[in-house]
């Protein structure tokens, strides 16, 4: 890009080459700050909002005279949210373990074992990616309620199997896990069986440890995933027991209706965590992208 | 993956085949767990969906009653035949028009009249078994096929557009690049139930809610954005009606809240590929003297092809699937202009407990789907460049 000394063209004076080069950099970074305004607008409203009197979000001020934090006390206590925030964070660790578990296992097999029915299975896999859930959503309901076959305890309904087994498993991560795993140098796993390695052991102690990258990618997505499930648990809880924090959310929006500013505060409640965890494995999760190429 | 059975074989066959076997039986055991939960919860509830949607069954099991639940969408099998004989004579038409293309003798125009006459009967075929389907059928399904399309058409080429946009400039040399893409990246992986929550503050109805401030600066009466069941086109001026003029502008504030939420996904991964583009090419591009817009045409937009291929199947796909922001996000005074497929088959099997008619509806959908994607891949699969 820099080049343009050796390029005789550029004989005419360096100055409007330059101003040039400045103007077209500014428009760049003009769209870039236009769309990332856009972005966030909606988070700095939330925010915003959350921290104003009834008062102020009626007649719509940009920001609050004084911050009320009190709100987040008010919404935290009045839709019960401190239930279904342990809720949420028993269910999403539960289904990540097991998302992790079968994951790696499945993704390693496809992507480092010679095994018949390996590319079947896998095709398979991967074609349950485009299956919408309006079309698995009432069999499993009906699993789950125990009517199809029994289950331990009759029926599922308001358990925390009901919300956690159905996302212990997904295509989508063994198919990046399998990805960044197939790329792994063989003369490693040759290394490693001369040494009287098995598979399992050279999957946790050499494939697992360079594998930082995707696997918190997996992660990361799991994470989201069980954090923002929401058609699912509503069906499958009808009462507190287990609800989760986005279906409480979701009836304090049906309830909190006009008081706009205890409903924001709810809303940044349940954004905190997912922004925890964004953060933390930002760096892991872009490099993971890169590594696996996902995209087709 | 071939594994390394060259250190293996030199020790004899019976070592071989020990190895083999091991992995056969290795292979199989780290995938079971995996395959356990998807096959119960992914695969047979299609094949237990089919068999629901032959039955009476609302909450409980009734009588078997074959194709009645699929004959209340389509009216009779005769509509969906003549949709379907529309459907092959348009593809067909498309077909004889493309190959016209690559012939060059004299053919090529006697080709091209022949394809553009096949192509309009396809389509007034087409036409004509949607009318006959839409006059018996049911009309809340197929009115949520249209807004489902809408909605599709409406977010996935701007959620292209905008993210290979955004990824081609973060992909200069930007500072705060990091910055940038984690910002883009927020809306998509905060939960759609909050953020759906803000976009119904953000577009209400009263005169004072944000969207209609933004407006009324350019000047523009206030809106009713969430809560207008009418085409946009109409508001603009032109008088159109129902479902067939186009998004409402309920809709449309949907397909707003949906690309503001997916452009972040599409711009990291178009980000991605651009990093796997040879920087040679450019160079070399830029040596024989092609301006910067060149060189985005020419070797940009060909090179990344693939990912805009995978992006826009995820995304059309993702679409027919959208629930949770839709479901919060539409109100009653919307009527069924915001009701797409995904929603309607809820609302049938939630709310009504027809599960026999909603897994029908759900089953068509898949097969919409499935249409949809086989097509997507045939159409880009000559404009794809692989490598």
């Amino acid at each position: 890009m820099d080049n343009s000394s050796i390029l005789p063209t550029h004989k005419k004076g360096k100055k409007k080459f330059y101003l040039d080069r400045f103007l077209g950099k500014a428009f760049l970074y003009l769209i870039l700050i236009a769309g990332a305004l856009v972005f966030i607008f909606p988070f700095f409203w939330m925010i915003s909002n959350s921290l104003m009197t009834l008062g102020e979000t009626i007649t719509r001020q940009l920001l609050p005279k004084v911050p009320q934090w009190v709100n987040y006390k008010e919404a935290w206590d009045q839709a019960n949210f401190s239930k279904y925030f342990v809720n949420s964070v028993l269910v999403t660790l539960g289904t990540l373990a097991g998302l992790l578990v079968t994951s790696i296992l499945a993704g390693y097999a496809f992507g480092r074992i010679d095994f018949k029915g390996k590319n079947f299975l896998f095709g398979i896999f991967l074609a349950t990616m485009m299956i919408p859930e309006s079309v698995t959503l009432i069999p499993n309901y009906m699993l789950i309620r125990g009517t199809i076959i029994p289950l331990p305890g009759g029926t599922w309904i308001n358990t925390y199997w009901a919300l956690t087994i159905p996302f212990m498993a997904n295509a989508f991560s063994i198919f990046l896990l399998r990805q960044f795993f197939a790329q792994i140098p063989k003369e490693l796993w040759d290394a490693a069986r001369i040494d009287g390695c098995d598979h399992l052991r050279f999957l946790i102690q050499v494939v697992m440890p360079i594998s930082k990258a995707p696997i918190m990618t997996v992660l990361l997505f799991g994470f989201t995933a069980s954090w923002n499930a929401f058609q699912w648990p509503l069906l499958v809880t009808t009462r507190d027991t287990w609800r989760p924090l986005m279906v409480g959310l979701y009836g304090f929006v049906q309830e909190a209706g006009p008081y706009t500013h205890w409903l924001m505060a709810g809303a940044v409640i349940t954004i905190i965590p997912i922004l925890l965890v964004y953060f933390v494995t930002q760096k892991q999760f872009t490099q993971g992208i890169a590594t696996t190429g996902l995209k087709g | 993956m071939e594994s390394s059975e060259t250190i293996i074989t030199t020790k004899g066959s019976n070592a071989f085949k020990k190895q083999a076997f091991k992995d056969q039986i290795t292979g199989l055991l780290f995938t079971l767990p995996a395959f356990l939960i998807i096959f119960i919860f992914g695969i047979f509830p299609i094949g237990y969906s089919v068999y629901m949607s032959l039955f009476n069954w609302q909450v409980t099991k009734g009588a078997f009653i074959g194709d009645k639940n699929y004959l209340l969408i389509f009216g009779s099998w005769t509509n969906l035949l003549v949709l379907l004989a529309g459907l092959g004579l348009f593809i067909l038409g498309f077909y004889v028009w493309n190959r016209a293309f690559q012939t060059l003798s004299n053919g090529k125009r006697w080709a091209h009249i022949l394809g553009a006459l096949v192509l309009i009967l396809g389509g007034v075929i087409f036409v004509t078994g949607w009318g006959l389907m839409y006059n018996t059928g049911n009309k809340d399904f197929l009115n949520s096929l249209i807004v489902t399309v809408y909605y599709a058409l409406g977010t996935v080429p701007a959620e292209i557009i905008i993210g290979l946009v955004l990824a081609y400039i973060l992909y200069q040399d930007i500072v705060g690049k990091q910055v940038f893409r984690m910002i883009y990246f927020l809306p998509y992986i905060t939960p759609s139930i909050s953020t759906a929550v803000v976009f119904q503050i953000i577009f209400s109805s009263r005169e004072t809610s944000f969207a209609n401030r933004l407006i009324g600066l350019v000047g523009m009466d206030p809106l009713k954005w969430r809560f207008e069941p009418k085409p946009v086109l109409n508001l603009l001026g032109l008088n159109v009606s129902g479902i067939a003029g186009g998004p409402s502008l309920a809709l449309l504030t949907i397909i707003i809240y949906g690309i503001w939420s997916f452009v972040g996904y599409n711009t990291v991964i178009f980000l991605s590929g651009l990093g796997n583009i040879p920087k040679e090419i450019y160079e070399a591009a830029e040596i024989d003297g092609g301006s910067k817009w060149d060189r985005f045409w020419n070797i940009t937009i060909p090179m990344i092809s693939p990912v805009t291929f995978y992006l826009s199947l995820i995304g059309f796909i993702g679409t027919f699937k959208a629930f949770n922001h839709i479901y919060v996000m539409r109100t009653p005074s919307a009527q069924n202009t915001v009701v797409t497929t995904s929603l309607l088959v809820f609302d049938r099997f939630y709310k009504a407990n027809q599960y026999g008619v909603a897994t029908a509806q759900a089953i068509v959908l898949f097969l919409v789907i499935l249409g949809l994607t086989l097509a997507q891949n045939k159409l880009m699969e000559d404009r794809v460049f692989y490598g």
